[in-house]
Formats: C-alpha cells, structure tokens, sequence
C-alpha cells in the first residue's frame, strides 16, 4: 500500500492505495466523487476522461500513484469557486451536447483541455481532439458545435486558453 | 406565456449532466452493501453436470451464492418459456451466467466466484443461423417439444419465430416481367453500444419486499417479472429506476438486477452488482446478425411487379425480446413502395449465442440495407436514376401497406425529394465519390402509460410519470413542456419524479419509439385535469368565468387584468392542500388491415406510421477500400416537435448508429462461440469517423400522439446504412452485400467487378 497526496479540484487529500489502484477507483470510491464514469475500463470510451496537470488521462488506467502531488481536475472541479459553470458546461448545456449524460463529463473535460491549448480550433481539430470519447448518442454534431460556441464565449470573456479547473492554494513539490 | 410546445427548450437534466451531478446506477451509494459477481460459463454449449459451492461459501466475508440448486426453477416467459435462471441443466452460450457470489468486498466475491467448481459435459455448438435451420443440426434446446408458449408463437426446431406476408399471385408476376433481379446479404450481429455498462443495487426490507436501484427501460414490467419470479408481492418490491446511461433497447430486460435480487434475498443485506463493459459484453443483447435473400420483378420502364424476400435471423440462445425484428422486417421489405405481388417471410433461429434483442429499431437497419441495396440494383439493372426508380414506385396518398392497411398522409415523396436536394443530387462529383438515397416507413407505438400532475401547497408543480429517461429527452424534456404548457408556467421549475415504482405512475416502458407519444399523452391528460381544476377554484376565488382567466407564471388571473389574480399555492391551500390531476394514455386502435395477408404475424398494423429518406455522400478509397462519409441528410416526416433540438439530436444520432451499423460496428464470434466484447474490438464510431449532418423535420402533424406527433427515435437509425452502400455504388459501381462494410468487404467487392 502507497500514501498518496492528491490535489484534487483545489483540495488536498491524503489516500493510501494499492500500487497499481487506478485513479478512478479512488476518485470515485475513497473521494466519493462520482460525477467521473467508468465506461469501459480500458481506455477505449474516455468517459473517465480527467486533467492531471492540466493534460487529459484516461483515470481507468492511470495509477493513482502517478498522480501523487499533482493537480487533478474533475467534471466537479470546472466550475468557478462562485459555482459560475465553465463555458465548456454551458455550451454542451445550450447547444444539446448531450443526451443520456453519461459520456459528458469526460467529453467536457477533454474539450476544456482542448481549448486551454487551442483557443480557436475549427471543427476538424475538435472531431480529432475528442476522438477518444465515445458518445452513443448525439452522432458528435452537437458536441462540435458545443465547443466551436464555448470557444467564442471563452474569447469574448478574455478567457481564451485560460487552464480550465481550480488551483490548489497550497502546493509543495518534493 | 410564449408557446412551449414546439418551441426549442433546453432539457432540464442538462444542467446536472454537464456537472456530474446526474445519479446514475453505479453511483448510489448503499450503506454496507456486499459486492456481487456473476459466474459465466465459458463453454457455447454444454450440460451443467454439477455446481460445487462447498469451497467458494467457505471462502472469508462470503454471505450467499446462488445457483440453480438454491433458486425458483421456474421457467422464466417471454412468449415461449425457454430460459431459466440458472441452467437447468443446459447453459447455450458463452456468458451465461451458470451462478453469483456476494461477499464483503469486491476482492472476496471475485476469489469465491473463481472457487465455484462448475463441471461442464462440453456439447457441440450451433454457430450460425442457416446452419441451424439444416435437419442434421444439433439442437439448441434438445427439449424444445415440451416448452409452454402463448398462443400465435411459433415454435419448431431451432426456430423460435416465423411470420409470412403474401399478397397477389407472386409466379404469374415474375412470369410476366421484363427483367427479374436477385439479391442476397449478411448482417452481422452489433452491440446496442450504450457508454453504461449494466449495474444494479438490491436491498432487502423488512417487510419482506426488496427494493432495486437500476437503469432500466421498463423498471415496472421489471418489478412484476421479478416480484413473480421470486415469489414477492409486487407493491413491496419498489424499483427506483435511475438516469440511465444509454440504452437503445438493450436495457428493456433484466441483467444485473436478476443477481442482486438473488443474492440480496439469500443474504438478506444489501447488494450491488457492477458489470464491467467485458461482463456487460457477455451478458448483451444484440443487435440480431442473419441472412436476406431479395428478388424482385419488373417491367422495363421501371414499374415494380413483384417481390419475394425471405430473412433469416440468428436470435441466439433464447427468444427473449428478440420476436420484433422478424415481424418488422417483413413489413420493411417492400416498403414504402407499391408492389402488388408479395411473399416475404421472416424465420427466427436459435444459436449458441447471446440473446439478441430489440436493439434501436429492431430489424430496421438490416431490412431497410439489403431492400434499400437490392432496389438500388434493380435500379442500376434498368438504367434508372435511383431518384426517379423510387419516386415511380413510392407510396401515394390512400396507398395500402404491405398487410393491406390504408395509408393516410403519406409524406415519403416529399422526404424523397427534399433528402435528394439537400445532398445535391445530380450535381457533378470528384472520382470515386457518390450519393446514395434510401428510404423507409416507421411506426408509433402508443402502450399504457399514467400520470400524475399535483400543484402542491407551496405553489409547485410536480408530474410523476413511470416512464423512463434514457437520454432522449422524451422523459426529462417533452414531459415537463406537455405539462408546462397546460398549466402556463416554466417547464425548468416542474419537479419531475420518473420512474420510481412507489411514487410514479405505471408505465410500460422506453420502447417503439413511444415514450413521448404514450407518456406525453399520459402527461397531457393529467395536465389537462389539473389545469381544469385550477381554472374551477379559481372562478370562485376571481368570481370570473373559466373562460376569462388565463394561468400565467404560476398564477390565475382574469384576461386582461393580471393584478386581479390568484397564486397556485392559494388555490393549492383553498382545496386543501394540493390539486392532482390524473391522466392516461387514451387506447388507440390498431388501424384495420387485411388478416388473409399475413400468417403467424403479430404486428402486421402500424400506428400513425412516418416516413424518412436519408441521403449520403461518400468517398471511397479504391485502393484500400476505406470509406470516408462525407455527409448525410436526414429528412424525416416526425408528426410534430414538442421541442425540435430533441428531434434533431435522435436523427443526428441515429445518423452515426446507423453509419457504425454500415461500416464498422461488428460483434465478432470465433468458431467456439467465443466473442470479443471489449470497445478495443468493437468499433463504435467516434467523432473523426461522424460525418456532417443535416436533420429536416418535416411537421405533417398527422400523426396521433400529443399535438399530432409520431415516433421519432428510430427511424433515423434504419436509413443510413442503404443510403451509404448507394452511394458507395455510386462512386466505384459495387457495394458490399454484408455488412459492415469494412474497408476489406468493400475492397473485395472491387476485385470481384
């Protein structure tokens, strides 16, 4: 068994795992935060997409160990400290981004991670950069469409390739 | 009040979606809850000769196991009494669970299920559906003689289903033709591909019921299959159905329900089972895999005469729901279009395989690809424009369908038209690209369905509804504007109660493209009563007749004269407490047809039918065979839009299922029955592999549900994939005749040119 520390959406948590306990197990079980989703556990349907230091991980496969003293973002981290949804959020909310739901919060963590490191991307770089979460149900139009808007709402706030998610206030590297 | 019906609205469950806040199955926490694992045989076909527990129950922190041995042996009833449990003794296809652990942890129950000692008598399996049908072919169920079954089943060897459509004299007319042209296909068998994987949590209580979290299609035919099976009395066994993570007709069964129940009861503590998206694989309902053979007769100026079409389907180990895609593909197969002489068939066939189901659309995109392909090759035979070959042929207005059934507004000629400009049809195009068109007709479905419509004390309005929310919007979007838009509020401030067994009302579940057509008109009675019982206090209250008051934002108020109003919440107090309107889904009669047509056919009569052409335009890779879509347009006859952005999403999304149906989604079995479950193997499309697309709604407001609208979630599916082999014709002059149509298939079809 292995302490970790997790900074996880701001807030510093200690966890003792298994070596090899992937991160969603012990987001979703020790940390009691469900609103990441376990759709096939092998890396395929990116529903358990979430940011480590700001770069989209599949948490089904990464090891929470490698994890240990790092940033990680959740679909529950997005939000500002004033509960202010991400324009990520609000566009999949207003453009019907979504359907059954259950692919979304990694498909909006993805597609906030993308626009932290492309601000204006066009519709083929979307169609690339989320190619690794699956949806079943909306056939991606409206995802694209989502984020093409969440882009114009970031660039008209200023907010253009702004780090999605909330810092931690303290945070000591070994 | 500005209109809400058809007006576009944003779902109210989007906020909790996008923010992870949305409870699905998996996330209901249970206190103390034991962790369930299912045993599987590995084996397609074998004899259970013995099911050892002694080792695995000794194991630490095991609390139950449950096998045949210890469960009711009773058979369980989709119209013929098949399947049980647990073996009994004959376990038909790799998966099937043989028993199930429930221990303290998931650890424990895992070591307990690997120490069950399972001795299997190994038999020979069938692995395909025509080689089922030969006379020498083991028996999938060597007992099959002395199964129970309802009245109008069909039940033979290794059959399970048949059904027959004949009209005309079918020899004359090929006799008669100028030209006759065969077909045949393949279709390979597909996951329903829902991101969710199954998973279900079971508590015992104490006054001898049970309650089920689930993610299920129809939780209240669930409970009375379950209360039934376990001996329970169905009022005390309360399913509370959660958001469910997708579905597409592979959650209308049980699963992991079954198991948590079992072993909730035998532990008597509370259970969760959480498949895996491997487990879930083995225990899926799949899309059915089978056969077509299509001929039909025409005369030189394109005028069809005849057709004979008979399908084959592999159903696999049990019938399941699996009893509609044999009846719906024999009323696609000639449809929509005018041909005087018919005998199609459809025959269901028993595999060593899993149960296939009624997956979106059941039997729709199969049907609809070989008619669509084969059509298209009669087309190209006469040197038609395949436009032009369906426009002669389609329905008109008055038009009878295949069983005789009058048809009224009949719109496929308008959806043909419109698909075909939308995509450009006619206009030049680089080499190796082209446009295929192909079309179908779809039915509603309007089953029991009841609601409950209360203006509380505090002024709120709550609608409880049995129905489901699977992720279509038809629960958690149209219900709430049906309801808000009798009672003149915010359909963001309804609270919207679905699903719960105890608290909401019965419904029959997400199915036929039916939720809002029978919960919508559930919710708009109920709406309707509350409304009338407002406006009834509120003429006392106003001293104002009905027909002056007007209810606006949560208040009754005389027309013209806002200030002299009343709130919900007194007129809520003033009766008492509270004001509940009750409605149901009225019964609406199947539409008449012609009985002498159809033989062993339980669906020969299609409700308020409509109508949609999809379009396609690909590029095909002559070298690789590899398809690109480029685009596809959906043109589809949805009665009426209670809110259109939710249409448009259920044709933009079936647009892709369909395209995974065409070109990459395969469930791939070895010869041993073995099948790769996993997404690694299992291609569904993602978002590289989506094209552009274009949904038209066209608003006939013909049809008879709420507002004059007809199903809409699974005709889009059915479309795609015949429009996608036309238009791979289109570009290189030959399509594959199985689908999917890999970029292998499609490269062979070129070096057989």
């Amino acid at each position: 068994m292995q302490p970790v520390t997790l900074y996880v959406n701001g807030d510093k948590h200690e966890v003792v795992v298994e070596p090899l306990q992937p991160l969603l197990g012990t987001l979703r079980d020790a940390l009691g935060l469900t609103g990441t989703k376990e759709g096939c556990s092998t890396g395929y349907c990116g529903a358990c997409t979430v940011l480590v230091d700001g770069r989209p991980v599949n948490a089904c496969l990464f090891p929470t160990v490698d994890a240990d003293r790092r940033e990680v973002t959740t679909i529950e981290g997005l939000a500002a400290d004033d509960g202010a949804l991400h324009p990520v959020q609000t566009a999949f909310i207003e453009h019907f981004g979504l359907q059954c739901g259950f692919c979304t919060p990694g498909m909006i963590v993805s597609a906030a991670a993308l626009l932290a490191e492309n601000p204006a991307p066009n519709a083929e770089a979307i169609r690339q950069a989320l190619s690794g979460n699956l949806c079943r149900c909306t056939g991606y139009q409206s995802i694209v469409e989502s984020v093409l808007a969440a882009a114009s709402e970031l660039h008209e706030q200023g907010r253009a390739g702004e780090p999605p998610g909330r810092r931690a206030a303290i945070r000591t590297r070994a | 009040m500005a209109a809400i019906i058809g007006t576009r609205r944003i779902r109210p469950d989007a906020a909790d979606k996008a923010t992870g806040r949305t409870v699905y199955t998996a996330d209901v926490a249970l206190e103390g809850a034991l962790a369930g694992v299912v045993v599987r045989s590995p084996h397609a076909f074998a004899r259970v000769v013995k099911v050892d527990v002694a080792r695995a129950q000794a194991l630490p922190g095991v609390r139950a196991v449950a096998h045949a041995g210890n469960t009711p042996s009773k058979a369980l009833d989709f119209g013929i009494k098949d399947q049980y449990l647990f073996p009994r003794p004959y376990a038909r296809y790799v998966g099937e669970p043989v028993a199930a652990v429930a221990a303290d942890t998931e650890a424990q129950a895992r070591a307990a299920a690997a120490a069950i000692q399972v001795e299997y008598e190994v038999l020979a399996p069938v692995l395909d559906a025509r080689a089922a049908l030969k006379p020498d072919a083991p028996l999938v169920h060597p007992d099959w003689e002395h199964y129970e079954k309802t009245a109008g089943r069909v039940l033979r060897r290794n059959v399970c289903g048949y059904n027959r459509v004949r009209r005309g004299d079918v020899d004359a007319a090929f006799k008669s033709a100028d030209r006759v042209v065969e077909s045949e296909f393949h279709f390979s068998p597909g996951m329903p591909g829902y991101l969710e994987p199954r998973a279900a949590a079971a508590r015992p209580e104490p006054d001898g019921g049970l309650t089920l979290w689930c993610g299920s299609q129809s939780p209240y035919s669930n409970r009375d299959e379950l209360a039934a099976f376990f001996d329970l009395v169905p009022e005390r066994v309360r399913f509370v159905n959660q958001f469910v993570g997708g579905a597409f007709g592979g959650k209308i069964l049980m699963a992991a329900e079954w198991f948590a129940a079992a072993l909730a009861l035998q532990s008597g503590k509370p259970v969760r089972v959480l498949w895996s998206r491997h487990e879930d694989g083995l225990h899926i309902f799949p899309r059915h895999g089978g056969y077509a053979k299509f001929a039909s007769a025409v005369k030189s100026d394109g005028t069809l005469l005849a057709m004979r079409a008979s399908f084959v389907y592999d159903t696999g180990a049990y019938i399941g729901y699996g009893g509609g895609t044999a009846l719906i593909s024999s009323m696609l197969a000639s449809a929509p279009y005018r041909i005087p002489n018919l005998d199609i068939e459809a025959t269901l066939v028993y595999t060593n395989k899993h149960i296939a189901g009624p997956v979106r659309a059941p039997g729709g995109p199969q049907a609809n690809f070989a008619k669509e392909s084969h059509l298209e090759e009669v087309a190209r035979a006469l040197g038609m424009d395949s436009l032009e070959f369906r426009l002669k042929n389609a329905w008109n207005e008055s038009d009878v369908s295949p069983t005789g059934q009058k048809l009224e507004g009949v719109t496929i000629r308008e959806t043909l038209g419109r698909a075909a400009k939308a995509i450009g049809w006619g206009e030049p195009l680089p080499p190796n690209h082209g446009r295929g068109i192909a079309c179908t007709w779809w039915f509603s479905s309007c089953a029991e369905s009841k609601a409950r419509v209360e203006i509380r004390a505090d002024g709120s309005v709550l609608v409880a509804s049995g129905n489901a929310e699977v992720g279509t919007g038809s629960a958690a979007s149209a219900l709430p504007m049906i309801a808000a838009d009798a009672l003149g509020i915010d359909p963001q401030k309804i609270t919207l109660l679905l699903a719960d067994t105890a608290s909401a009302t019965y419904d029959s579940g997400v199915g036929g493209s039916g939720s809002t057509f029978s919960a919508g008109l559930a919710v708009r009675a109920a709406a309707k009563s509350a409304r009338e019982q407002l406006l009834a206090r509120a003429e006392d209250a106003l001293e104002a007749r009905a027909d002056d008051i007007e209810l606006r934002d949560g208040r009754a108020s005389v027309r013209g004269a806002p200030e002299h109003g009343v709130s919900f919440e007194q007129l809520a107090k003033a009766a008492g407490g509270s004001i509940t309107g009750s409605g149901e889904a009225e019964s609406i009669s199947d539409p008449e047809h012609d009985e002498t047509l159809t033989e062993t056919h339980g669906f020969a009569s299609w409700l308020a039918p409509s109508y949609t052409t999809t379009a396609a335009e690909v590029e095909v890779d002559p070298e690789t065979g590899r398809v690109a879509v480029r685009k596809i347009t959906t043109v589809q006859d949805v009665g009426f839009a209670v809110n259109p952005a939710g249409a448009i999403g259920q044709i933009e999304g079936g647009a892709v299922q369909g395209l995974g149906f065409a070109l990459t989604e395969e469930l791939v079995y070895d010869g041993h029955g073995d099948l790769m479950p996993d997404f690694k193997d299992y291609l569904l499309p993602t978002s590289v592999d989506a094209p552009a697309i274009e949904a038209i709604l066209l608003t006939s407001k013909s049809g008879a549900g709420p507002f004059g609208m007809k199903g809409v979630g699974e005709p889009p599916v059915t479309t795609p994939a015949g429009a996608i082999a036309n238009a791979i014709r289109d570009a290189v002059g030959v399509a594959p005749h199985e689908t999917p149509m890999t970029p292998e298939r499609v490269w062979r079809a070129l070096q057989a040119k």
